[in-house]
């Protein structure tokens, strides 16, 4: 099958299939990363550690037992690794992803491909080095509903990943298992318009025209960025547009920008102000507490230290993407993720500014989508730092039609106006008394296609739920709010990190929104795109003659 | 000030047998305290224990009040297109359901609530926000309503 000169054609096996053998090497290396930490403690110099006991435990052993023992653990995670890999097996179906796994317990698993919501292509560090991937099939309905295929080779996943799509947009092929063209026409016979086309007298619909249709977009799909091998692929990516890109330095600024920092900062002025001021001795007072607590302060700094990490890492080379399969977002340092969101899978979106972003106006942007569930920092952002021009771009590119007239206008309202400009409903007067500060600059606004919820007036906050995303609405109100004529609006979205609400608004208002969002998110819902969003819009009609 | 009783259809309020089985519930709990509180006291001699069945007795009376107050204002309705659940008379709230967005329904009944002949049907969403739970629900109307909210479910289903 392998033609080593031109490539071979991957195609999504119908059939049970293992992952990549070398799927049991990527994982244990844990075990020699403890023994190297081991080693580097050993190697400095006493007074890093002076007299706490936090590595007395290690101090007992000899070094060559260490040594041992860590070859060993690592030797055994490595067979584990492998009786795994060998019990693990998947296919793809028309209707699903299947996965089955488990040495002692069994399991079976499917995703179920109108169920589905997200499919990311993720590279661990190791695994990136060596140009191997994962594939993570994110589908509607409750936690680890998911299925995780790692690894494959980079130039399989990606194809994995375009056939998926394809299935999931509702393009079915004729003939799932029948004759297995792609086999027989494989070495040396890329998957190109030419091809396709003389393919699709065999095998008249489905893929195969479709995919005439992006091969001919894109003139040589995938031959792919492995380096050692050209894989193409038996479905080619949707031709991707680039929306926006997110420059290192912005980023660089973002992170320098927050409030981290500012603590990490604030660090040796306090100690100052504490020498100066208040005659404290500072060296003895930091020695004294990391005696006491090495672990707390190790902790907090490990804690600050992550923080950078995510943002860097996860806002690096932060890029999105528009295509035929929905939104693309491609970011990552060391670990690198390309996600594809199929249309209509974004259930809210959140701009946030934090205060310091203020000057540059720069926005933090974060969406819901239902898979995604509790990994949320990581796979959640849709702009990690975006200039006020591209957080609307974003907007638009989860949202393209806003319903409004004017919808740069009225977003520019959203994000930066205060009171009742741009058709916003504030909140009365006697909302001063619970919230003093941002009361004015609280608004909530419904488009044709959204609402708006925008509050703050230091830091900013924008949510936007699309209607026919709304879940259920929540309308509540306590004693105080009460007394004041108050209540709040709760819109219910899936599980994920934007959780919009429209706080202390006029009882009145607040149950007339109430009953108009449930009407407008009801109108929403018959106009809603299908789930197999390619059928949606007649792409399958437009084929069969093409 | 009216609170909202915007629905369409009328509201069904949830049976009185619910006060019953919360104030069951509470009272143990109590007993339990009261009781241990008098032991404590017998055994040794303190005046001062006696506090802790009197402040339970008091906080049961306000936790009885409370209860029948709360169950009273529990009440649901059945629009054409949404559930709506009304709760809480200090704390209240409405929650809007649409049927279209139901991913299943969950009908609960303890030892006690059985013994009374009552249930709790809970709906739930693709949100973990969405809280519609009806309690006190009479046995055989939460079998219909299940029923009811699943086909109405289905008809309307609208994926996510």
């Amino acid at each position: 099958m392998t033609d080593t000169t031109t490539g071979y054609v991957y195609r999504a096996p119908r059939e049970w299939t293992r992952l990549h053998p070398v799927t049991p090497l990527l994982g244990g290396w844990v075990f020699l990363g403890l023994l190297l930490a081991y080693w580097i403690h050993n190697q400095l110099p006493a007074w890093v550690d002076g007299d706490n006991d936090n590595f007395e435990f290690f101090d007992r052993f000899p070094f060559l037992w260490l040594v041992l023992a860590a070859f060993l653990a690592f030797a055994v995670t490595i067979g584990v690794s492998f009786w795994q890999w060998r019990r693990t097996e998947y296919r793809i179906g028309d209707d699903a992803v299947y996965l089955r796994q488990g040495i002692v317990t069994r399991q079976q698993r499917q995703a179920r491909l109108d169920r589905l919501q997200a499919v990311d292509v993720v590279q661990p560090l190791l695994a990136r080095l060596f140009g191997f991937a994962a594939i993570n099939v994110q589908v509607a309905g409750g936690q680890k509903s998911g299925v995780e295929l790692k690894f494959l080779r980079l130039g399989d996943a990606e194809a994995l990943r375009n056939e998926i799509l394809v299935l999931a947009a509702g393009v079915k092929e004729e003939k799932a298992t029948g004759d297995d063209a792609a086999g027989t026409e494989a070495p040396g016979a890329p998957a190109t318009a030419p091809d396709a086309t003389t393919a699709d007298t065999t095998a008249s619909s489905g893929i195969r025209s479709h995919l005439a249709e992006r091969a001919g977009a894109m003139s040589n799909p995938e031959a792919i960025l492995t380096g050692k091998e050209r894989v193409r692929t038996a479905v080619a990516a949707a031709e991707e547009r680039e929306v926006y890109t997110v420059p290192i330095g912005r980023l660089l600024g973002s992170i320098a920008l927050s409030g981290a920092t500012l603590t990490l900062l604030s660090l040796p002025f306090i100690g100052l102000v504490a020498f100066f001021v208040f005659r404290v001795d500072v060296v003895a007072a930091v020695g004294a507490a990391i005696g006491t607590s090495l672990v707390a302060i190790v902790t907090a700094a490990a804690g600050l230290l992550g923080f950078f990490w995510t943002r860097l890492n996860g806002g690096f080379g932060f890029t999105a993407g528009i295509s035929a399969d929905g939104l693309r977002l491609r970011h990552g340092l060391t670990e690198t993720r390309r996600q594809t969101v199929p249309p209509g899978r974004v259930q809210a979106i959140r701009l946030y500014q934090p205060f310091l972003w203020r000057g540059q106006d720069w926005w933090r942007i974060t969406i819901n989508v239902a898979g995604y569930g509790e990994d949320q920092e990581s796979v959640s952002v849709l702009h990690p730092v975006a200039t006020r021009e591209e957080a609307l771009r974003a907007v638009w590119l989860v949202l393209p039609d806003l319903g409004d007239p004017d919808p740069y206008g009225t977003l520019g309202h959203a994000l930066h106006g205060h009171g009742a400009d741009g058709g916003f409903t504030t909140s009365p007067a006697s909302a001063r008394r619970v919230d003093p500060f941002q009361w004015r600059f609280r608004g909530v606004r419904a488009t044709d296609r959204a609402l708006l919820i925008r509050r703050g007036r230091w830091e900013r906050e924008l949510f936007v739920v699309p209607h026919e995303r709304t879940q259920s609405l929540g309308l509540t109100q306590g004693p105080i709010r009460r007394a004041l004529g108050l209540a709040n609006v709760v819109v219910h979205s899936t599980q994920g990190p934007v959780t919009p609400v429209a706080a202390h608004l006029a009882v009145d208002d607040a149950m007339a929104l109430l009953d108009a969002q449930a009407a407008r998110a009801r109108e929403g819902r018959r106009r809603q795109t299908a789930e197999q969003w390619m059928s949606a819009v007649g792409l399958e009609e437009g084929d069969a003659h093409g | 000030m009216a609170w909202y009783d915007n629905a369409a259809a009328p509201w069904n309020f949830v049976s009185r047998k619910l006060i019953t089985a919360r104030m069951i519930t509470m009272w143990i709990w109590l007993a339990i305290l009261m009781l241990g509180g008098l032991a404590a006291a017998l055994i040794t001699g303190a005046a001062l224990l006696l506090l802790v069945p009197a402040v339970a007795l008091v906080l049961g009376g306000w936790g009885s009040w409370l209860i029948v107050r709360q169950v009273t204002a529990h009440a649901w309705a059945e629009d054409e297109e949404d559930l709506l659940v009304r709760r809480g008379r200090m704390f209240r709230s409405v929650t809007v359901v649409p049927y279209g967005r139901m991913q299943f329904v969950d009908v609960k009944a303890g030892p006690i609530e059985r013994a009374l002949g009552i249930a709790k049907v809970q709906l739930h969403t693709a949100s973990p926000g969405t809280d519609a739970s009806i309690s006190g629900v009479p046995a055989s109307e939460a079998d219909r309503l299940r029923d009811r909210l699943t086909t109405r479910g289905e008809a309307r289903l609208a994926g996510l």
